[in-house]
């Protein structure tokens, strides 16, 4: 096919500048997140207090640079990464060894994030070189992961009074020492990604193949690319962790998933590509972070918190199908 | 001659084929104990469950099959079907998924053959395991030592990290532990003991701990409990995250966490149940006895068991003098015939 023909027949290409909008799906979002806090404030009036926000900070932490990456994954066309538990577990035993082999902070994070790229990269060169369905290979990988993992060791732990350690129960202006890195993240992505030659590129990817085929942008590049610095913010999300978590075996992120996931889809970043807002994820990460600890305090117990999150996932995944019917022409 | 050449060359042939038969008869005399491993990767004990069977089955004498249940109830349900195609003589198990356990029983008993089963009880199983009620109340009753001489009995909260997914154990060791708090400082009020799910996993519990403690903003002196040490690890996390560790006490079981280089300072003390050394109690109380002719009547109720493992109460500073699993392995398989973990590394004995 020619690149005329193939501009002739491909649907239209979605715009290379990230809309701003999503604008009513933050207003969305702010509104549900308020009206959570003030109905948990009226009937408990101590959760306007210090350490709310500081239990509702940490769990946005983690979530929150795990959800990068997955936004990451999502705007590229990939659908999702299913291999994020394996991936943070691994770079978390990467980082408690490089701490007990006495090695400085930044090496330990270092470490941490080339683990992660690593693991993305193999993940890409699966699903890259035999042409599979990112999802069921992404499953795949984390069984194996998992498996592999479970071979290894059983549980680690940062030894204690290490600098990774420390650094896990620090706060800074009133908010833990974790979170701040994640908003940066957060902030920088959603700034650089419609704005640097990658980020066009993910998202055009994203939006229409075909159409970035035509342009001359590598698929098979960006696709490698994508995964590649999504798992940077798996190993990075895997220092927060390790810092933080206590001691942990290779089952322990499991539970992470499906908070990623509708935090994702309630930010409006589509998975199947090419549009969404990185700065919308503070409110959903937020909200979501909010949830159970609103629940605790109308003294509900944690197995509510499931269904919740069942039935949010539920509304989000069907949002997200919406989106994705209203653009079908 | 001829006929010496025959008789010869007949013996010679005829040699291997009779020693053959005595050796096979030898093996059928010789004692057969299985075992299935719990299989589970999360845990070095279940591994060091089968090295000290194996070990005491080669101290006896006895001959020895060891199989993996794979942490799936089909597969210990298959294993069982492969000891009676073996030919055993009696069956050790830890089955960790415990739905195939009524069926795992149908077959051994149609087989004749006595099984033992560990931890988990099975009406068509002998018992052997560890008292969870007793060694909840035994930490619970230390932990209240501690709160009535730090706090005169009077802590801001009670705290229970529950494991709802261990079922009944889940009960017994955290409601143990509340009884044994209870014992010693009966005047706490009912409302001071509040409980969240932390699923028996330090890293899982972090998230919920944060949401109580959050929930209880005022709470200071708070002592911990639960189903292990990783539960109640996740609890003093949290608080050391949130800024409130300098008064929070917590005691575990399993004693997973209270020996090496990394014990948290919180975790004043835990209980060890030396898995790895169940063998010596199940051979004592049951297999030795079947392999002597003498099989036990059946007790399988945990309350009434074959054979109780004793729970061992320690402090963090009683725990730094507890070898590590491994040797305690090598130690216990040294021991005198019968010695259990217990008598060799309790530093509470008694």
């Amino acid at each position: 096919m020619s690149v005329n023909q193939a501009l002739d027949t491909a649907p239209a290409a979605a715009p290379l500048k990230v809309r701003f909008g999503g604008l009513g799906t933050g207003l969305i979002l702010a509104a549900v997140w308020i009206a959570l806090i003030v109905a948990t404030g009226l009937y408990r009036p101590d959760f306007f207090a210090q350490q709310t926000l500081l239990a509702v900070a940490f769990t946005m932490s983690i979530v929150g640079v795990l959800a990068i990456g997955q936004g990451i994954i999502g705007m590229s066309g990939s659908f999702i990464d299913l291999s994020q538990p394996a991936g943070l577990i691994g770079a978390s035993l990467v980082a408690v060894r490089l701490s007990e082999a006495g090695l400085p902070f930044p090496i330990v994070i270092l470490g941490a994030i080339l683990t992660g790229m690593l693991w993305g990269g193999f993940n890409a060169l699966i699903i890259v070189f035999a042409k599979l369905n990112p999802v069921i290979v992404t499953l795949a990988t984390n069984f194996i992961g998992l498996a592999a993992l479970y071979l290894v060791f059983q549980l680690a732990q940062v030894p204690l009074n290490s600098d990774i350690y420390v650094f896990g129960r620090q706060s800074w202006l009133g908010l833990p020492a974790i979170f701040w890195p994640m908003l940066a993240l957060v902030l920088i992505v959603g700034f650089l990604a419609p704005r640097t030659r990658y980020g066009r590129r993910m998202i055009a990817v994203g939006g229409n193949r075909a159409a970035a085929k035509a342009r001359g942008i590598s698929l098979r590049a960006t696709r490698f690319a994508t995964f590649i610095i999504a798992g940077g913010f798996v190993g990075f999300a895997a220092v927060l962790f390790a810092g933080t978590a206590g001691p942990f075996n290779p089952s322990s992120a499991n539970t992470l998933q499906l908070n990623i996931i509708a935090g994702v889809i309630l930010a409006g970043i589509s998975l199947s590509g090419g549009r969404g807002n990185f700065w919308m994820l503070l409110l959903s990460i937020g909200f979501l972070s909010t949830i159970p600890t609103s629940l605790v305090f109308f003294g509900l117990s944690s197995d509510t918190q499931s269904i919740f999150q069942g039935i949010i996932l539920i509304i989000a995944v069907s949002i997200d199908g919406y989106r994705a019917l209203r653009r079908t022409p | 001659m001829r006929n010496f050449t025959r008789v010869a060359a007949v013996m010679a042939l005829a040699t291997p084929a009779v020693l053959g038969f005595v050796g096979i008869a030898e093996a059928q005399d010789k004692f057969k104990l299985g075992m299935a491993v719990g299989g589970n990767t999360c845990c070095e004990w279940m591994k060091a469950q089968g090295d000290v069977a194996r070990a005491i089955a080669e101290q006896n004498g006895w001959d020895y099959v060891e199989l993996s249940n794979n942490n799936d109830p089909a597969t210990a349900l298959k294993n069982a079907q492969i000891f009676v195609q073996e030919g055993v003589d009696a069956v050790i198990q830890f089955n960790g998924q415990p739905s195939s356990n009524p069926a795992i029983s149908a077959v051994m008993k149609q087989a004749g053959i006595p099984i033992v089963t560990y931890d988990i009880a099975d009406p068509g199983m002998y018992f052997v395991g560890i008292d969870n009620l007793g060694a909840g109340i035994a930490g619970g009753e230390a932990l209240g030592q501690i709160i009535k001489e730090k706090w005169n009995c009077e802590p801001d909260l009670v705290i229970s990290s529950e494991g709802a997914g261990a079922g009944i154990v889940n009960e017994w060791r955290t409601g143990g532990m509340r009884t044994g708090v209870k014992n010693i400082c009966p005047d706490i009020p009912d409302e001071k003991y509040v409980s969240f799910e932390g699923s028996g996993d330090a890293a899982v519990a972090l998230q919920p701990a944060r949401d109580l403690l959050a929930a209880n903003p005022n709470a200071v002196k708070m002592a911990v409990v639960g189903i292990n040490d990783g539960g109640v690890l996740g609890l003093i996390n949290a608080a050391e995250q949130l800024g409130r560790a300098d008064e929070v006490i917590g005691w575990g079981q399993d004693g997973a966490f209270i020996t090496g280089d990394n014990v948290n300072p919180h975790l004043v003390g835990s209980v060890f149940y030396f898995l790895e050394g169940y063998a010596v109690y199940a051979v004592r109380d049951v297999i030795k006895p079947v392999a002597d002719g003498n099989t036990p009547p059946l007790k399988a109720d945990a309350g009434d068991p074959a054979s109780k493992v004793q729970p061992c109460p320690v402090t963090a500073e009683q725990a730094k003098g507890v070898p590590d699993m491994p040797e305690r392995v090598t130690q216990l398989l040294a021991a005198p015939a019968g010695t259990t973990a217990y008598d060799l590394f309790c530093p509470n004995k008694g």
